[in-house]
C-alpha cells in the first residue's frame, strides 16, 4: 500500500486528530520508565521510548478482566469493545501481538481477548532508543510484521508512514500527509534495518537450533544452577508479551447478591501455579523452582516454537530488566544452552 | 436474612486496623446493611456480653490474662476473624520475643511498672481456634470485606495468594523500586494486598509475612548489591513481620 | 481481521456457562456427592466417555470434573464432587432443584472406537472411579461390542467405596469380572485387603492383547504400570486419565500444562506411551 510522509510539525495535530475520534493508547513516561497509557494530552506521547514496563497486550486483556457478571436473576457476558487506537508499538511488540492473537484464537476462539483486539487500530513505530536488554535483532528477525494498520518510521524532518491496511488508511483522515519520496522511503528502510542491527544484546543461534538444543537440555544441571537466585516471583512472566496464562476467580459485590467472575494474569514461575488439591492435601507438579524456571524456557524456546515456527519470544528484553535477581535474561540462558 | 451481629476486639496492637476499617467509607457503610456492630471501641461506646455472629480480633496475644478474654470471646462467637499482622503472626510485637531486655530498651526507667509486664507476643491462634485470618499491617480492608462476604454466604474457605508481591506490582505496572535505585522486600513478601506501598514509593516490608518458598539468600544478595544496604541490615530487614516464623530468629 | 466482523458482537466468550438443574443429589461417601444434572434449556448434552466439564457456582468459582455417566442417556449427565476446596464445598451445598453452571465438554475422552472388540481392563483407585464410570457404563450398555471385561476398584476404606448400587450390580454381573480391595478394612469387611496391585494375581486373561484404562491417585500409576509390564501389556494399549487444576478448559490458562501438553486439550485421557517420558505427567 502507500507510503506517506508526516512532517515533525504535523505529528501533534495528527495525534490530536486521532484523540478527537478515539481513545489513543501510547507510550508515556512514568518515573524512570515508560508505560502504554491512554493519552490525556497529545504531547505526553513519547515515541522516543526504549520499552514499556508491560507489553501492549494489556490493551486487549488487562491484567484483570471481567468475564461474567452475575446476580440473583442470572448472568451475562461483559464483552464491550469500543474502537481505540494503540499507537507507538515497536516492531517486535507487533510480532508479540501477532503471537498472542494466535494463542487466543487457535482451537478455541477467546472473544474476551479477540473482541478488543479486533476493534483496535495499531500504529507501529520505529525504535528510536534501544532498551539495554533488547535482542530483537537476533530472534524471529526474519518474521514479517503483520496485524498492524500503520507503521511510522522516524527519519530526518518527520515520519514515513507505511499504510498497511484499509483500517490504517481510514486513520489518514486525522492528519495531513504528503506522499513519501523514494529517498525518504529508502531512509526509513535503513533506519529500521539499523535498529535491528544495533541491538545491544544478541542470541547466538537460529530458531531451529534453539528449539533442538533447549529441548535436549531438559535434564541438564544448568537449570538448577541458573535458578539458584530465582524468587519464583513471576515478574518475568507478567512483563512478557508472549505469556498468556491466567487465573480465574469469583468475587461478590458488597450487596452480597451480585458479583463478577474475572481473570487475572498468572505466572508459572510462582509455586502455587502448578498446585492441585487432592485428598491428601495440596500436590505440586512443579514443586522445585528449577523445574518452574526450566518450564518457562522449554515453553518459549521449544514447545511453542513447534506451534509458531519460531521461539515464543520477541527479544524485547523486558524479562531481563524485570528480574531483580538478574537471572532471567534469555540471551544469557539460551546462549549458555547453545554452547553445550 | 437477619443482620450478623459483629463485634471488634483489640489486644496488643495500635488499633490501626480498626481505624483502617472506619476509613473505608462507602463499602463499609454498604456492609452495614448486612451486619450490625455491637461492640467497636473506635466508633461506639456500647459493650456486649451476649452471643455474637462474627468476632473480629485485632492485636497479638501476649499476656496469660488475655487467654481468658480470648476464650470468652470464642465461646460466644460463631465465627472468629483474626485481622492484622499482630493478630495473625504476632506482628511487630514479636520482635521482643527474641530480645533479652526489650522492656529496658523500650521503656527505660519505667520498665518494671506492672502493666508493662508481658510474655511472648503470639498470634491469636495460639490461644483459640481462628476461622479466618486477614494478614497485613494494616490489614487489607478489601480482603476483610471479601471474607465477610464469604461468611455471609456461609463458606469456609477463601482464596488468598501465596506468591510474592512482585506479581501484583507488575500487574499494576508499578515501576520497580530497584529500577528507581531503591530497595524493597517484594520478591519474598506475600502478596494479597494489591501492592499499594511500592506504587506510592514506599518499600514493601513484608507485612503479610513471607511468600511460599521465599528465597532469603537471594534477597540478601539483591538488597546488598542493588538496594545498597549494609550486609547486616539486609539480613535483618525481613524479620520485622516474620519474627515468629523463622528458623534463624 | 476486521472490526466489521460480527463474531465479536455475538460471541459471549469461552467463559459463558450453561445453567444446569440438579435433578438428583446424594452424598455417596462422607466427602463425595453425586449429582445428576440436566441443562435448563432442555438441550441434549453431547459428550464422550472420559471428557471433562467445568462445573461452577457463581460467587465461588469453577472446577474441572470428569463426567461419570455414559453419554447414552445424554438428557442427563452425572458428576461426583469431592468436598475438599472452596468451590467443591460450595457445589456440595447444592441439592435437588438447585442450579449449577457447566461449561464443556472439553478434551479427549477414551478412544471408544479403538477399544471396541478388545479385551478391556479398567483400574480405578478411589475417586478415580468417577470418570471411568462413564466408560464402564458404556461398555455394559454395548456389551457385545467389547471382549473380555475386567474391572479393578480399590479404595482406602469400605466407607470410601463409591456408587454402592453399581458395585452391587457389578459383583453379581457376569458381564464384568469385577475385583475390589480396600487398604484398611473395618470389622464388617470380608473382601480383599491390600493395595490395588494385589488384585492382579486373582484376575485371569490379562496379557499382550488387553487394553487398559487407569485412573486414580498419582502414586498408584507407577505400581500398576509395573504389573502391566510384567504381564506384557504394551504401553501403547494403556490409557491414563490425568487430573489438573484447569481454569479455562480450552487450552489458554496454562494451569494444566504437562511439558508441552495441555490436559484440557490433549487429555485428560492420554495413551501412556505418549506421556511416559514427560517428567511432569505422573
Amino acid at each position: 500500500m502507500t507510503q506517506q510522509f508526516l512532517r515533525d510539525d504535523d505529528l501533534m495535530p495528527f495525534v490530536e486528530g486521532l484523540m478527537n475520534r478515539y481513545p489513543v493508547i501510547a507510550p508515556v513516561a512514568k518515573r524512570t520508565r515508560f508505560v502504554f497509557e491512554k493519552l490525556i494530552a497529545a504531547d505526553d506521547l513519547r515515541l522516543d521510548y526504549d520499552t514499556t514496563v508491560l507489553p501492549p497486550k494489556k490493551v486487549f486483556f488487562p491484567s484483570r478482566q471481567d468475564l461474567i457478571h452475575f446476580d440473583q436473576q442470572g448472568f451475562s457476558a461483559c464483552i464491550e469493545p469500543q474502537a481505540q487506537v494503540l499507537m507507538g508499538v515497536h516492531p517486535h511488540d507487533i510480532k508479540g501481538i501477532a503471537m498472542s492473537d494466535r494463542f487466543y484464537s487457535d482451537r478455541h476462539f477467546d472473544n474476551n481477548y479477540m473482541a478488543y483486539r479486533q476493534v483496535t487500530y495499531i500504529i507501529g513505530s520505529s525504535v528510536q532508543q534501544h532498551y539495554k536488554y533488547a535482542f530483537f535483532g537476533s530472534i524471529n528477525a526474519d518474521k514479517p510484521l503483520s496485524g498492524h494498520d500503520l507503521f511510522m518510521t522516524k527519519i530526518d524532518g518527520g515520519y514515513v508512514i507505511e499504510v498497511v491496511s484499509d483500517k490504517g488508511a481510514e486513520l489518514l483522515a486525522c492528519g495531513s500527509f504528503s506522499e513519501a519520496s523514494p529517498a525518504q522511503i529508502a531512509e526509513a528502510e535503513a533506519v529500521n534495518a539499523a535498529a535491528m542491527e544495533n541491538c545491544p544484546q544478541k542470541l547466538n543461534g537460529g530458531s531451529a537450533e534453539i528449539r533442538e538444543k533447549v529441548r535436549a537440555a531438559y535434564e541438564s544441571p544448568l537449570w538448577d544452577e541458573m535458578s539458584e537466585d530465582c524468587f519464583s516471583c513471576g515478574s518475568c512472566n507478567i512483563v512478557c508479551p508472549t505469556c498468556y496464562c491466567f487465573d480465574v476467580q469469583d468475587e461478590w459485590n458488597v450487596d452480597g447478591a451480585s458479583g463478577c467472575r474475572f481473570r487475572l494474569w498468572d505466572a508459572c514461575l510462582t509455586s502455587e501455579f502448578s498446585e492441585v488439591t487432592g485428598p491428601g492435601g495440596t500436590e505440586n507438579f512443579r514443586d522445585k523452582r528449577a523445574e518452574r524456571y526450566r518450564h518457562r524456557y522449554m515453553r518459549k524456546a521449544a514447545y511453542l516454537n513447534d506451534q509458531l515456527g519460531g521461539p515464543a519470544c520477541t527479544g524485547c528484553g523486558r524479562c531481563s530488566g524485570a528480574c531483580t535477581a538478574d537471572i532471567a535474561n534469555p540471551v544469557n540462558v539460551i546462549n549458555k544452552v547453545l554452547e553445550q | 436474612m437477619a443482620k450478623l451481629k459483629c463485634a471488634w476486639f483489640d489486644f496488643a496492637c495500635c488499633e490501626g486496623c480498626q481505624v483502617e476499617l472506619t476509613n473505608y467509607g462507602e463499602p463499609f457503610v454498604q456492609l452495614l446493611e448486612h451486619l450490625e456492630p455491637v461492640e467497636f471501641r473506635e466508633v461506639m461506646s456500647e459493650k456486649t456480653t451476649g452471643p455474637i455472629d462474627v468476632a473480629f480480633i485485632e492485636g497479638s496475644f501476649t499476656r496469660e490474662a488475655d487467654r481468658r478474654r480470648l476464650e470468652e470471646i470464642r465461646a460466644r462467637a460463631k465465627v472468629v476473624v483474626a485481622y492484622g499482622s499482630c493478630a495473625t503472626s504476632g506482628g511487630i510485637n514479636a520482635l521482643k520475643n527474641h530480645m533479652d531486655d526489650y522492656a529496658g530498651e523500650v521503656y527505660g526507667a519505667d520498665k518494671d511498672r506492672p502493666h508493662l509486664n508481658s510474655a511472648k507476643a503470639l498470634p491469636v491462634s495460639a490461644a483459640i481456634k481462628v476461622d479466618y485470618e486477614v494478614r497485613g499491617c494494616p490489614m487489607d480492608r478489601d480482603e476483610l470485606l471479601r471474607i465477610v462476604q464469604q461468611v455471609v454466604h456461609g463458606t469456609a474457605k477463601v482464596y488468598v495468594p501465596s506468591y510474592p508481591v512482585c506479581v501484583e506490582c507488575k500487574r499494576r505496572e508499578t515501576v520497580c523500586r530497584y529500577d528507581d535505585g531503591e530497595y524493597c522486600l517484594g520478591p519474598i513478601a506475600r502478596a494479597g494486598c494489591g501492592a499499594p506501598c511500592p506504587a506510592d514509593g514506599i518499600p514493601c516490608e513484608a507485612c503479610r509475612g513471607l511468600a511460599e518458598q521465599p528465597n532469603q539468600e537471594a534477597m540478601v544478595k539483591v538488597l546488598v548489591d542493588n538496594g545498597k544496604l549494609p550486609q547486616q541490615r539486609a539480613e535483618n530487614l525481613s524479620r520485622m513481620f516474620t519474627a515468629n516464623f523463622r528458623g534463624d530468629a | 481481521m476486521s472490526c466489521k466482523n460480527s463474531k465479536e458482537k455475538t460471541d459471549p466468550g469461552i467463559f459463558m456457562p450453561k445453567a444446569a438443574e440438579v435433578v438428583n443429589a446424594q452424598m455417596v461417601t462422607p466427602t463425595e456427592k453425586h449429582f445428576t444434572l440436566r441443562l435448563n434449556n432442555g438441550d441434549m448434552f453431547d459428550y464422550q466417555p472420559g471428557q471433562i466439564i467445568e462445573a461452577g457456582r457463581f460467587g465461588f468459582g469453577e472446577i474441572p470434573l470428569g463426567l461419570s455417566s455414559s453419554p447414552v442417556n445424554a438428557k442427563t449427565f452425572d458428576i461426583v464432587v469431592r468436598n475438599i476446596g472452596k468451590v467443591s464445598q460450595a457445589l456440595c451445598e447444592l441439592n435437588t432443584g438447585d442450579t449449577m453452571t457447566v461449561r464443556g465438554p472439553f478434551g479427549n475422552g477414551f478412544p471408544v472406537d479403538e477399544l471396541k472388540g478388545k479385551d478391556i481392563l479398567i483400574i480405578a483407585g478411589g475417586i478415580g472411579l468417577c470418570p471411568v464410570r462413564s466408560m464402564i457404563q458404556y461398555i455394559l450398555q454395548h456389551r457385545g461390542e467389547f471382549g473380555r471385561f475386567t474391572l479393578f476398584f480399590g479404595a482406602r476404606t469400605p466407607q470410601d467405596l463409591l456408587f454402592e448400587e453399581d458395585l452391587e450390580q457389578w459383583r453379581a454381573s457376569t458381564d464384568v469380572h469385577y475385583f475390589e480391595t480396600v487398604d484398611r478394612p473395618d470389622k464388617a469387611w470380608q473382601g480383599n485387603v491390600g493395595v490395588i496391585t494385589t488384585l492382579f494375581p486373582q484376575a485371569a486373561g490379562i496379557g499382550p492383547d488387553t487394553h487398559v484404562i487407569i485412573c486414580g491417585p498419582p502414586v498408584m500409576y507407577k505400581f500398576v504400570i509395573a504389573e502391566l509390564d510384567k504381564l506384557k501389556v504394551p504401553r501403547g494399549h494403556v490409557f491414563v486419565d490425568l487430573e489438573r487444576r484447569m481454569k479455562c478448559g480450552v487450552g489458554k490458562c496454562g494451569h494444566c500444562q504437562i511439558n508441552d501438553k495441555y490436559v484440557c486439550l490433549d487429555g485428560p485421557v492420554f495413551r501412556f506411551s505418549d506421556i511416559e517420558n514427560l517428567e511432569e505427567a505422573i
